[in-house]
């Protein structure tokens, strides 16, 4: 019966990201702690696998900027409710890796990282998110106060793209093994490489699978010492 | 496997994959791009010319240069001259390709040329130019009156025009005693504000010329203006020789910022570009240069920083803050103009990093800030720039629109030249297509050869505006495939991307059917989101929910169709009556300050009256652009074209 319900409720979570109905998703989690459901499992296999087929329909061009913003709004308002009861022990051992992300100085667009961020977040990534037009520095510090994995940098405009060849320079002298990804409408392959990023991304889906594979890179490395 | 390089071709924007040892000429073809041949690559007619910038360009990430191209052929050498060979021509036709290249192709080289919609309204306007003329004659110095010829000058013209404490230009101090005599002491003199000696010309003198310039990111236009009358005597336009440099402004600031002589470049470029704009005009109607005693300039803020040599890299950073808002008045010869000796340039106001000069031009035309009813103005660009006032206040924003209404970005878009698709409709039922093409005079219904190149900006609202009114495409942008069975124009690519054949192969002079696909959907839902949004969000700020009239404003605007635009929602439901085409308002600006000095001073009044609100701070911005995005739009309703939407098949 109670395992019925809670196929049920999942299916709810996971439907109501990818119709962004909000009031489903929030109705749902409200029943799943009623439950008394572990909380984890409701935002992973519900929320976040919701996110993914939101994430395949994106790259298929079903959906489109505004229905992912609006998925994104239902997702929120379910984690809303079931994050507060997460033990927090059993969060940690779910961690995929900690990134930084922002959109770089002089640039104040940031719907695109906010896309991102959202995937990371989903897919169990602790985000720290410095907002828009971040100074260079900020990058540098957050990644030291935090000790994240990957720096994930934005930006919209060609004239601030510009500026992450300084950023990319500045992480790695203080930091060799982090992990840098760059996206954002003027970026390419070529450019990334040129700057010396260890990633790039077209897209939001792309910036996923791009991270998981800069992650496991970076644990293989570790588990063989070679860091 | 064989080598593939990136090819770009400038200003259409073109870019592509290209095999190894093809011709630049080849390249071009297959990219869609027209250049001339009159030889047919035989090297005899010199026609294909095409200039190779040398150079990394991190808009497209690709170094270019000469070293990926074949050596230079003796007979090559002999169609082009010396400077040309030095500053990286080479004929298209039998110069291969072995590595990345950008490729500029030069107006004469390019295959029809394209239709100037900036042309000059009519504008009713007091006549009061800064410029006034006097006409004088002297007495001959004597050994009893042995003055100065400068002193005889000012003690005439303060005699008898009562001008006092005038100043002179040095460079006509120069002229001024051969002057004199040559008109035997009987001169034409120009002075500005009643202040400066800007000219003196021998004899009597009846016309008085000025030039205003539009300097367009894409397109500059100079009119030549009759200071006396009004009139626009002869008008010039050609494509902004800073394109090769980058499509769009920021991809120039870029270019200013990486190269250590980018901004120079930029300058020489656009010098020279003006100067040729200088020399056509006079030349026309039988003057030379140094007859134009005034110009006003206007252009976006990174134009008129580029043309002014001012460094323009702090526009491309938020908070975007121009080197100055104030009128700009700095002497013709300082900008290294050709003009009458003396003359200046006046350059309108700024009113802030993305809404410039061109758009003070807009207001100068309309005169919003004079009007009891609320207007909504929208300049349509490669930049949108939107004003929302009246009387009480002034408001206005910027808007990135990217160049997808100019035809770029999209597959099969283009400039407005001849073979260009500009008008489209769709029989819901069938789902088949008639379309008018720019140089023919009829609506093409039905299989024949009618060389159609490609889809123009007007061309691409209009058939957006047209699949979504048949249900080719829903609300949200998608294709709705089911409608597959109905016809054989909807299908998917060989990119698995679903389109819409607007013109069959054997219509086109492309030998390639003319779709229009989901990509090229997405970008114009962006860009008409970008408008919309700007649209609403003043509106908010002002605190309205409709305005009382709408003018669309720009080349582009007056060939636009309303209701097509308001079909697909790029700009809030208004009655269509009280939506209005201006076309090129900046340049109509610029011919009025031109014309009238008390239009100058309340350019510079007005400019720091208008409020500019910067939209991607505002805390509404990601959800209305969000909402924008759909056919008309997600959530606001539109009652005045209520009965179009009400027909749409679901």
């Amino acid at each position: 019966m109670s395992e019925d319900k809670k196929k049920e409720l999942l299916e709810e979570l996971k439907e109501g990201v990818i119709n962004y109905d909000e009031e489903r998703v929030k109705k749902a989690a409200e029943e799943w702690i009623k439950n008394g459901f572990d909380a984890n499992e409701g935002i992973f296999e519900g929320l976040a696998a919701g996110m993914e087929v939101v994430g395949d329909l994106f790259e298929k061009n079903e959906y489109f900027v505004p229905e992912v913003l609006m998925c994104a709004d239902a997702l929120y308002a379910g984690l809303d409710i079931l994050r507060p009861h997460v033990k927090i022990d059993e969060s940690k051992e779910r961690l995929k890796g900690e990134v930084v992300i922002g959109t770089v100085e002089g640039d104040v667009h940031d719907i695109g990282k906010n896309i991102v961020k959202l995937m990371f977040e989903t897919a169990g990534f602790t985000v720290h998110d410095l907002g828009k037009d971040v100074p260079l520095e900020k990058f540098v510090e957050e990644q030291m106060r935090t000790d994240s994995d990957i720096v994930a940098l934005s930006a919209m405009m060609t004239t601030t793209m510009v500026g992450m060849k300084k950023v990319v320079e500045k992480i790695k002298e203080k930091n060799p093994n982090v992990l840098i990804l760059l996206g954002g409408a003027p970026l390419s392959e070529d450019i990334a490489k040129k700057y010396g990023a260890d990633g790039y991304a077209p897209d939001a889906s792309n910036a996923l699978s791009e991270a998981l594979r800069m992650v496991s890179t970076l644990r293989e490395m570790k588990k063989k010492g070679e860091i | 496997m064989v080598e593939m390089h990136k090819v770009i071709f400038q200003p259409s924007g073109r870019r592509g994959e290209v095999e190894d040892g093809k011709t630049i000429r080849e390249a071009a073809q297959e990219l869609g791009v027209d250049i001339e041949s009159v030889c047919g690559g035989k090297l005899t007619c010199g026609k294909c010319k095409v200039q190779i910038h040398e150079g990394f360009f991190e808009k497209f990430g690709i170094e270019s240069s000469m070293k990926h191209t074949s050596p230079l052929l003796e007979q090559e050498k002999k169609k082009l001259t010396k400077e040309e060979i030095e500053s990286g021509y080479r004929l298209s036709c039998n110069t291969t390709i072995h590595g990345d290249l950008l490729v500029f192709v030069p107006e004469e080289s390019r295959g029809g040329g394209q239709i100037v919609r900036k042309t000059a309204a009519d504008i009713k306007i007091r006549l009061d130019p800064v410029i006034k003329k006097y006409y004088l004659e002297l007495n001959p110095p004597t050994l009893e009156d042995p003055v100065g010829d400068l002193e005889r000058l000012m003690a005439g013209l303060s005699d008898i025009h009562n001008l006092k404490n005038l100043t002179i230009d040095y460079m006509v101090l120069k002229r001024l005693p051969d002057v004199l005599r040559e008109g035997e002491w009987k001169v034409t003199v120009d002075v500005r504000y009643d202040k400066e000696i800007v000219n003196i010309r021998p004899g009597y003198h009846e016309q008085r010329v000025g030039l205003a310039i539009d300097v367009g990111t894409t397109t500059v236009v100079g009119y030549l203006t009759d200071l006396d009358t009004g009139k626009v005597l002869a008008v010039d336009s050609m494509m902004n020789p800073q394109v090769p440099y980058g499509e769009d402004v920021m991809a120039r600031i870029t270019y200013a910022m990486t190269h250590e002589d980018g901004l120079k470049k930029m300058n020489e470029a656009i010098k020279k570009g003006l100067n040729k704009i200088i020399q056509n005009v006079t030349k026309e109607v039988g003057l030379t240069p140094e007859d134009i005693l005034e110009l006003v300039l206007v252009g976006n803020t990174c134009m008129h920083h580029i043309f002014l040599d001012i460094n323009p890299e702090y526009v491309g950073l938020a908070p975007f803050p121009p080197a100055t808002h104030h009128s700009v008045d700095v002497k013709a010869r300082d900008m290294g103009l050709k003009a009458a000796p003396g003359a200046y340039a006046h350059v309108l106001p700024n009113e802030a990093g993305f809404v410039g000069a061109d758009n003070m031009g807009v207001v100068v035309a309309t005169e919003p800030h004079k009007k009891d009813i609320l207007q909504l103005i929208i300049d349509i660009g490669t930049n949108g720039e939107i004003v929302l006032g009246n009387k009480e206040k002034l408001f206005s924003t910027s808007c990135a629109t990217g160049p997808a209404f100019e035809g770029a970005q999209i597959k099969f878009g283009m400039r407005a030249a001849p073979g260009a698709i500009e008008r489209v409709r769709i029989d819901p039922e069938t789902l088949e297509p008639k379309y008018k093409v720019i140089g023919k005079a009829d609506w093409h219904t039905h299989i024949e050869k009618i060389d159609a190149r490609g889809i123009c900006g007007s061309g691409i609202i209009e058939v957006i505006a047209e699949m979504f009114k048949a249900g080719i495409i829903k609300k949200n942008g998608t294709f709705n495939m089911d409608l597959q069975e109905k016809t054989k124009r909807i299908r998917k690519n060989e990119k698995g991307e679903p389109e819409y054949v607007l013109a069959w192969k054997e219509e086109t002079s492309i030998n390639k059917d003319i779709t229009v696909t989901l990509g090229d959907v997405r970008a114009m839902q962006l860009a008409k989101a970008a408008l919309y949004t700007g649209s609403k969000i003043l509106m908010k700020r002002y605190g309205v929910n409709e305005v009382d009239r709408v003018l669309l404003a720009g080349a582009f605007g007056s060939y636009i169709d309303k209701e097509a635009s308001m079909v697909i929602g790029m700009f809030p439901d208004c009655d269509l009556k009280k939506v209005k085409a201006i076309g090129n308002a900046a340049g109509d600006g610029a011919r009025i300050a031109l014309l009238n000095k008390q239009k100058r001073k309340e350019a510079d009044k007005i400019a720091r009256r208008i409020r500019y609100i910067e939209l991607t701070v505002d805390p509404d911005f990601q959800t209305e652009f969000m909402m924008a995005m759909h056919f008309p739009h997600m959530k606001d309703k539109f009652p005045h074209i209520q009965d179009i939407l009400d027909k749409i098949p679901r």
